[in-house]
């Protein structure tokens, strides 16, 4: 690591060695932030992996329903029965704060009553279809939120281990070198003024004699 | 800690037969021709109206690189379902990228799991 390219005085090391001493508790500071994000992480991954395969389940089965119901009445009809039905404002969005990392968090609010189709030309399964999906519908916003806050958590922690990383690496060790070069030179510096000294000493006597 | 609370909804994209289901339930659907065209959407949806967009795979594979621009951001949460008649998995693969950018491995949850 190339020492910065500072003047070896007595000041630029002291400034260093605040520097250092900063850099320090930064490090150190980011490294429990990363820890933490870490374990909010692993938390999290199990569960919504778990989830995702039981929605994706579950919407298979959705979706089963509904071609049955689209072979009994024609694609047509059915397109027709499902016009209807308006996009709403269906969501709460919150906003959770973990780790200064900003989640969003939704609360699905009443879903409208499937309806405005004709009960007489759409058949039966239809209707089963429908509450098929409308049950399913809390499960896919739960679904949303935790792989929205999974894919947050992935971003922060790796930005987190960037600078852990560039702080440790990187800054640290170069302080570290600079530090110990201006000691060096300066320790140097006070050895040839000492032998300078004695060399005068040596000839101020000389001459008294 | 809520911060604030605001009013969004909910968008499905996908091809017809896959999405159509949801319109009555007052989701926003988009339905796609073809694929390519979520293309032309995705201005809107990531327009902040919407709070989730639920995405079909097929959709997803046509706009990755757009999903990807906003995964740092709080809002939209795009996620992934499987459309009728796609295999799965493509949300599963969107996870564990996220994990693998976190973890830098992938290997000890799979483990884990089973």
């Amino acid at each position: 690591m190339p020492a910065l390219r500072v003047n070896p005085n007595r000041m630029e090391l002291l400034k260093l060695r605040r520097r250092r001493q900063v850099a320090q508790r930064g490090h150190k500071l980011l490294k429990d932030k990363l820890d933490e994000l870490m374990k909010e992480f692993l938390a999290r991954i199990g569960e919504s992996r778990k989830m995702r395969s039981s929605v994706e389940r579950e919407l298979f089965a959705a979706y089963g329903t509904f071609a049955i119901a689209r072979a009994e009445s024609g694609s047509a009809s059915l397109a027709a029965a499902l016009a209807s039905g308006t996009p709403e404002d269906l969501l709460e969005v919150g906003e959770r704060n973990v780790m200064s990392v900003r989640i969003p968090q939704f609360t699905l609010g009443e879903l409208p009553a499937p309806g405005g189709y004709s009960l007489v030309t759409t058949p039966i399964v239809l209707d089963s279809a429908l509450d098929g999906l409308a049950s399913l519908a809390p499960r896919l916003i739960e679904l949303a939120e935790r792989e929205k806050a999974i894919e947050l958590l992935a971003a922060e922690i790796e930005r987190t281990r960037r600078r852990v990383n560039a702080l440790e690496y990187v800054l640290i060790p170069q302080l570290d070198e600079t530090i110990r070069d201006i000691g060096m030179k300066l320790d140097e510096a006070e050895r040839s003024n000492l032998t300078r000294l004695m060399k005068v000493k040596e000839m101020i006597e000389a001459q008294q004699q | 800690m809520c911060l604030e609370m605001r009013e969004a909804k909910v968008a499905v994209v996908g091809d017809s037969s896959s999405v159509a289901g949801f319109r009555p339930l007052g989701f926003a659907v988009f339905a796609l021709e073809s694929p390519a065209e979520a293309r032309g959407v995705w201005q809107q949806l990531a327009g902040g109206e919407y709070g989730v967009v639920f995405i079909t795979e097929p959709a997803y594979a046509e706009i990755e690189d757009l999903v990807a621009e906003v995964a740092d951001e709080a809002l939209p949460a795009v996620t992934v379902i499987p459309g009728a008649g796609t295999q799965g998995g493509v949300g599963e693969k969107k996870l564990a990228r996220a994990i693998e950018k976190a973890l830098g491995t992938t290997v000890l949850i799979r483990e884990e799991d089973e």
